[in-house]
């Protein structure tokens, strides 16, 4: 909040001022606090109830609350282990090359060139496609009998017999996380770009008077200055890939036997075949916690105050 | 002064937006008759853009012959439809004419969400003309009609007729023909192979009606995972029989990608040449006819058990009901009798390439001859392919088949062995029992 | 000092190539499928330029859906659902960005939190709510919805381009006799136009490819959208790969030029609000 208090102090709005904009500033946060409470935080409220009811649709007529016993089943069961420890490695490992090749791909951007408009329009359009279509249109280029990725593989001979991409449990994790990082890259190319943008030119020129080499620059003044995108991009990142469970899903269903299973495409299952609302509800409270539990974390570890802002 | 403006300004742009939402949703709210009209809504499950169009001819038919009723038909994708249905009937919908499939007749029966059509169908020409089958889908659950079935999916066997004769072999009969046939036809290096494996969401299936098959007349009658001497299914020597097959025909004769194949994969590994066998329900005929030479594929009965020297699955019928919290029963009945009419259903089934639900049905050429006289046959046949019911009055079916689907796959990869699968199972079921009583 | 220059620029042209080309190839992949006829798309061996063309996959979505009315339903959709989740988030991130007050922490907090919500925990009550607000089934509903949706990163978004504009601008032409709502639209809107095009277009992205609640929300015809329609495409027994690949080359077009015309816009617009973003 340091930041804040600054920028008011700078303002020198005496608080009065403050009071005096009281209605002002009720009715601008008004519709969105309205609205968020009314369709985001009552269901969630209500969802939350669920995870401590034996909401199962098998019998809605007999609902009781049962404290903790959709928790204890649910984490009980080895499918939710799985989940779980399969949730970091998708996280994990999306989020490194994302960021990594991400970073690379907006600082080749940072200057100007011809063509670096349409270059941008095309790389864009992986974040035009919705994780739904993402996860079938790779299911059928991972296809291992007659998918163009292993046709491409074995034509430049990189490999001498097809993957099984999808039926082997690793490659099937692989592929999913491939698909993923595909599509994630550009949100990082983008949010690191415009940060890149803002750098003013001077800081450069300074340095390079200073003789500083391009590794030099790059720590001294590039990452430094962009550190707080960085961060915050990172966060928001982790926050949205474990709650994605539209990729793995029609990619390979959390198969084979469970191996592409995280945490949200197994709450998913929970509903859509064991149609148990209260255990899907339980690993939903769960993930929330563990999102939490991260952000804190995650805010004190790079001491970065202003990361509760986002 | 100014507060008052911004204030004034905001409210305004506030109500406009409220307003466009209100607004809108007063103009057509529900089924209310209009000039005597009712509106009747009716949700599919099984949706495919081909049967919606189907369904919307008939229901052109209907409104004709009846003007004062107007259908609206849902068609939710299918992968969400049943999740979408149930959440309609939770937040007491009037739905009046819904799908209601094996799967969900339970649920929906014990939510109270459809009505028992026991006060129609006593009145009902046509229910005396329906099929054993098909009456005894539509009382499955508590001895009531809780829905009229619009057909049966029952599973066959599909061959490459042309491959079959290029390698001198018959159309197997046991599963121990299939397997053995089915490693025969398979060569890699031509992208070849047997059998459209099935490895992925569903597969819990096919270990139900071969285990059924290889046990026979062991299950018990009304409680088809359980044998007349009380056990599980599962703790039987024929079901380690079933697994040793199943692994073996996906290890040596299927694709490796049919780990995780369901339906659509199935049938496109079949109908693209890259498979010479597929079990799967008669929907595959109108696919295959669409896509593959004439004379290159036939079908045949379900292969049998050994040694019980039969084949045993269920029937799975699915159908129209009428939901609970409809506001024109009457009307809605109306529509289930004219969908289930002998007429209308013969159209339906041929179309959609269903069993049909009348007896009448059974001379009608196109099932007689043609790629459904295997179900002609096996139906002709009942000491040799019995027909047995799922455990959808059970809790933990929906569960276990969940369960299920991740322990096959563990099995195919050699994850977990065949014992440990079988006896996991046979707890699951144990305690299903345990808790019923 | 030339030689290294090549090196970085070799290294650029290489690595940013094979980028587009990882980025890329997806695309083609699927245009060529939709141009492939139903019975060469399984055909062994694989190739990479249709032996005959067909448009038979096009003209077939529109025969077998009304793909044209679910093209304007999820243009009018998003532009709308952007446009309100813009002007709300417009007010709360101005407001966020400009004054103290109590409880700001929180409702911020309250912004953050909602980013970690499955969406499906909520499903099942939001149903029933919406089901008793009758709701259900309409467009202008899930317009509603997907403004909602879209608040909470649109406000952290504007917050952080108004932070990045003094406040001396809009005092200057409150002291000019502008209100400060006046001076909002007037003075400081304009600076911030790409940014605000930036952030209309992740809205707009992010609702034209929503699935789920609009799978939830609307039943009739009249009202669905793409993706909705391209879910249908698969049933119990076939994926339609050509009318599915089809529909993604349509469904990819308007995005497509969106981004064309406005990657500058999100580039800038993104630079406003980048260190505070």
């Amino acid at each position: 909040m340091k930041t804040q208090t600054e920028t008011v102090a700078e303002r020198g709005l005496p608080s009065f001022l403050i009071s005096k904009h009281g209605l002002f500033i009720f009715l601008c946060l008004l519709p969105a606090l309205l609205l968020v409470t009314v369709f985001i935080y009552y269901p969630l409220f209500k969802g939350v109830i669920m995870a401590f009811q034996n909401y199962s649709l098998f019998d809605l007529t007999n609902i009781n609350f049962i404290g903790l016993e959709n928790f204890k089943t649910v984490m009980a069961e080895s499918g939710f282990k799985e989940s779980l420890i399969n949730s970091f490695y998708w996280v994990f490992f999306s989020l490194i090359p994302q960021f990594v090749i991400g970073f690379i791909v907006a600082l080749l951007l940072r200057r100007k060139f011809r063509g670096r408009g349409i270059y941008q329009a095309f790389i864009f359009f992986p974040w035009a496609m919705s994780g739904f279509l993402i996860g079938l249109i790779w299911r059928w280029m991972l296809n291992g009998q007659s998918g163009v990725i292993n046709d491409l593989l074995l034509k430049l001979h990189l490999i001498d017999s097809a993957i099984p991409f999808l039926s082997d449990p690793n490659w099937a994790m692989v592929s999913v996380i491939v698909a993923n990082v595909w599509y994630g890259i550009t949100f990082f190319a983008i949010m690191i770009l415009a940060a890149l943008q803002s750098i003013p030119d001077e800081l450069f020129e300074a340095a390079k008077i200073d003789g500083a080499n391009y590794v030099q620059q790059l720590f001294k003044i590039t990452i430094p200055y962009i550190m707080p995108t960085l961060i915050v991009t990172t966060l928001l990142r982790v926050i949205w890939i474990l709650n994605f469970p539209d990729l793995i899903y029609s990619l390979t269903n959390g198969g084979p036997a469970g191996s592409t299973h995280i945490l949200s495409t197994f709450m998913l299952e929970k509903i859509i075949f064991g149609q148990n609302y209260g255990q899907a509800a339980a690993v939903g409270v769960i993930m929330i916690f563990l999102l939490l539990f991260f952000s804190i974390f995650y805010v004190l570890a790079t001491k970065f105050n202003k990361a509760g802002d986002f | 002064m100014h507060h008052l403006k911004k204030g004034f300004l905001l409210l305004v742009l506030m109500m406009v937006f409220m307003g466009l939402i209100a607004g809108c949703s007063s103009s057509d709210a529900g089924t209310k008759e209009k000039d005597g009209k009712v509106t009747l809504r009716m949700v599919e499950s099984i949706t495919s853009p081909a049967r919606t169009k189907l369904l919307k001819e008939m229901l052109k038919k209907f409104e004709d012959e009846n003007p004062t009723i107007k259908v609206e038909l849902i068609s939710p994708p299918l992968k969400s439809a049943d999740e979408k249905i149930s959440q309609m009937l939770m937040a007491k919908e009037d739905i009046d004419v819904l799908e209601v499939r094996e799967q969900t007749v339970k649920n929906f029966s014990n939510n109270k969400f459809i009505e028992d059509l026991s006060p129609y169908t006593s009145k009902w020409e046509n229910w005396n003309t329906l099929t054993e089958t098909i009456k005894h889908g539509a009382t499955a659950i508590d001895n009531k009609p809780y829905y009229i079935p619009y057909g049966v999916y029952e599973k066959t066997l599909f061959y490459r007729k042309d491959w079959f004769e290029a390698a001198g072999l018959a159309a197997p009969k046991t599963w121990d023909d299939l397997v053995a046939a089915a490693i025969k036809l398979t060569d890699p290096s031509k992208n070849r192979y047997g059998y459209s494996f099935r490895g992925g969401a569903g597969s819990p299936d096919y270990i139900e009606f071969m285990t059924w098959s290889y046990l026979g007349k062991q299950i018990a009658q009304k409680d088809a995972y359980f044998t007349q001497d009380g056990k599980v299914m599962f703790e039987t020597p024929e079901a380690g029989k079933v697994l040793d097959t199943f692994v073996k025909l996906y290890k040596e004769a299927s694709p490796p990608d049919s780990i995780s194949w369901s339906y659509p994969e199935m049938v496109q590994g079949f109908t693209s040449g890259m498979t010479a066998m597929l079990i799967q329900d008669p929907e595959v005929i109108v696919t295959a006819e669409e896509n593959m030479e004439k004379g290159t594929w036939a079908t045949a009965p379900l292969p049998k058990g050994t040694p019980s020297g039969v084949a045993q699955q269920p029937a799975g019928t699915a159908g129209w009901g009428i939901g609970a919290f409809s506001k024109h029963k009457e009307e809605a009945w109306k529509l289930v009798s004219f969908l289930s009419s002998p007429e209308q259903n013969l159209f339906f089934a041929k179309n959609n390439s269903l069993i049909p639900i009348h007896l009448s049905a059974g001379d009608d050429p196109y099932f007689k001859e043609g790629y459904f006289s295997s179900y002609i046959e096996m139906n002709a046949k009942p000491e040799e392919f019995l027909i047995a019911d799922r455990p959808v009055e059970y809790k933990g079916y929906a569960e276990y088949r969940s369960l299920a689907e991740k322990d096959i796959q563990a099995l195919l990869l050699g994850k977990e062995s065949k014992e440990d699968v079988l006896s996991k199972w046979t707890d699951f079921w144990k305690k299903e029992k345990e808790n019923k009583k | 000092m030339g030689r290294q220059i090549n090196w970085r620029l070799l290294f650029k042209v290489i690595f940013l190539s094979l980028f587009l080309v990882f980025t890329v190839f997806p695309l083609y992949w699927i245009f060529i499928t939709s141009l492939k006829p139903g019975k060469d798309m399984f055909t062994f061996p694989i190739h990479y330029w249709p032996e005959t063309i067909t448009f038979d996959n096009y003209i077939n979505i529109f025969k077998i859906s009304s793909f044209n009315i679910y093209i304007v339903n999820s243009l009018i959709l998003s532009i709308v659902a952007g446009f309100f989740s813009l002007i709300i988030a417009l007010l709360s991130g101005y407001v966020l960005a400009r004054f103290e007050f109590k409880g700001k922490t929180q409702v911020i907090f309250a912004f953050f939190i909602t980013q970690m919500i499955p969406i499906f925990i909520g499903l099942a009550p939001l149903y029933l709510l919406m089901s008793k607000l009758q709701l259900l089934n309409k467009l202008p509903s899930l317009m509603l919805m997907y403004t909602v949706m879209m608040i909470p990163f649109c406000t952290v978004i504007m917050k952080g381009f108004f932070e990045r504009i003094p406040s001396s601008l809009e005092e200057a032409a409150m002291i000019d006799g502008c209100s400060r709502i006046t001076a909002l639209f007037k003075v400081i809107i304009p600076v911030m136009l790409p940014g605000i095009a930036a952030t209309f277009i992740f809205a707009f992205v992010q609702c034209w490819n929503e699935l789920f609640l609009a799978i939830m929300f609307i039943d009739k015809e009249e009202a669905k959208t793409i993706p909705v329609a391209m879910n249908s495409f698969i049933t119990k027994f076939d994926i339609d790969w050509g009318a599915m690949s089809a529909a993604t080359v349509l469904s990819v077009i308007p995005t497509l030029i969106l981004f064309a015309f406005a990657q500058k816009y999100i580039v800038e617009g993104m630079t406003q609000g980048s260190v505070k973003g």
